[in-house]
């Protein structure tokens, strides 16, 4: 369950905002701000750093977290994943851009999730071909609850059809496909041989495909969709 | 035609797959290519697998609860809070007072060792003597006053926590508050008192320490909680 809000006096808070804005450079705000300025101001506890970044990477890593997790536990993943961002930050040495270690820490956090929730393996193998039943339960309950049309008719089953592949592929193929990042970066955020991250994803698809055809979903309805 | 329908011709899905992204050498995607021009299977399996990946990369990143940041920020908060904020009022941690109060004590063990074997001409004047003369008593003295001074400063700090938060209490509220302060001023005041009667007073200390604690904790719990400060726990 995710920790729930502060309350309005909480310290380090409040205290923290007491003097916000004073250090943000005169004509700059922080949505100006590059990636290697704002991991500076963050380093520098400027304050309202942590939140323009948050605000920056919150859909990304959300929309990472809500793909591998399902929407029951999205949020609570998504708010660890942003702890172990701003517990790493000061530590960030650059090796790798910064949307990338980002993805890492998102992935790791929704790996770790379900690691500890149902025993899943960080990396699909072969042998992992079994479907999430529980995403795929909560995801199953969401598009039911009010009728769609068109587009979000194919979204919500090209949606469920992600969520009934295995953890391992679906990392790869919401990397891959849904995030546009290239296999050197998903090789560098899982860990595995660029390679591996190729083989993954094309038998991610091939799966994908099986699951949309048995879901009646045609060539034509996503050409046009 | 259904997605995923198996092609007969014995390409490998993989291969299309790769062929959609580019990720063939020019030999092997030309092979296909020559080889989907002949197959119609294999030329909409590279359609379907083309409309399939525009599509996912035509789902949108959602927005996240407006609930997230809030939570973000009080576990980080929660996190980062200084350690004397953690401290419990007469708790058993490795509290400074404590570590000086033990350390005063191995002090006077080894003074009053050292005093029971030595000459006893002038009793009187000796333990004057000693005890402003004997290292380790002095050492254990200087930690007691070290002690109290890192509680004093972390008071302080907390004072001027306080002091931002105070304007946006009730007028009740801040008169329960400095009320409040002021008894823990006077048990402060009178352990102090007590810890400086003699030379090494560890029960003395002992109990100094306990009333900075129990400040701290009132002081913490007033920045944390606000002017709610004593009511129970907040809801969770």
């Amino acid at each position: 369950m995710a920790v729930k809000p502060p309350q309005a006096t909480m310290f380090g808070v409040t205290a923290v905002r007491a003097i916000e804005g004073l250090l943000v450079p005169a004509g700059a705000s922080r949505a100006e701000l590059d990636d290697a300025e704002l991991i500076a101001a963050i380093k520098r506890i400027d304050p309202g750093s942590r939140e323009a970044l948050y605000h920056r990477y919150k859909k990304r890593v959300y929309g990472l977290a809500l793909r591998i997790v399902g929407p029951g536990d999205a949020e609570e993943v998504a708010q660890e994943a942003f702890i172990r961002i701003f517990r790493g930050l000061p530590k960030f040495r650059g090796d790798a851009a910064l949307s990338t270690w980002i993805y890492r820490l998102a992935v790791n956090a929704a790996l770790s999730h379900r690691t500890r929730r149902a025993g899943a393996r960080l990396l699909t193998r072969d042998s992992d071909s079994q479907p999430d039943a529980q995403v795929d339960k909560t995801i199953e309950a969401q598009p039911a609850a009010e009728p769609i049309q068109g587009d979000a008719v194919l979204r919500a089953r090209l949606e469920r059809a992600l969520v009934r592949l295995p953890t391992g592929y679906r990392t790869v193929i919401v990397l891959h496909d849904v995030e546009g990042l290239e296999h050197e970066e998903i090789a560098s955020i899982l860990r595995c041989h660029v390679g591996t991250s190729k083989s993954q994803l094309h038998k991610a698809r091939a799966r994908l495909r099986e699951i949309l055809a048995a879901d009646g979903i045609t060539a034509e309805a996503l050409q046009n969709g | 035609m259904a997605i995923g329908s198996s092609t007969t011709c014995g390409q490998s899905p993989e291969t299309l797959s790769a062929f959609v992204d580019g990720d063939l050498s020019p030999s092997q995607a030309q092979t296909v290519r020559a080889h989907a021009a002949a197959c119609p299977q294999c030329t909409i399996s590279i359609a379907e697998l083309t409309a399939m990946v525009t599509a996912a990369r035509g789902l949108e990143r959602p927005e996240p609860p407006p609930s997230l940041w809030p939570a973000v920020e009080g576990a980080m908060a929660r996190h980062e809070r200084p350690w004397w904020l953690s401290l419990r009022l007469f708790g058993s941690g490795a509290l400074a007072g404590a570590v000086a109060v033990s350390v005063v004590a191995l002090g006077l063990a080894s003074w009053r060792t050292h005093r029971a074997t030595a000459p006893l001409v002038a009793p009187v004047a000796q333990v004057t003597v000693v005890a402003s003369a004997d290292p380790l008593l002095n050492e254990a003295e200087a930690e007691f006053a070290s002690a109290a001074a890192a509680y004093e400063r972390s008071i302080e700090k907390l004072r001027a926590l306080l002091a931002r938060e105070e304007p946006r209490w009730s007028p009740a509220e801040r008169a329960r508050c400095t009320e409040r302060l002021a008894q823990l001023d006077d048990a402060i005041a009178t352990s102090r008192q007590l810890a400086h009667r003699s030379p090494g007073d560890t029960v003395g200390n002992e109990q100094l320490f306990a009333a900075y604690q129990q400040k701290i904790a009132f002081l913490a719990e007033a920045v944390h909680r606000g002017g709610t400060f004593g009511e129970g726990d907040p809801p969770r």
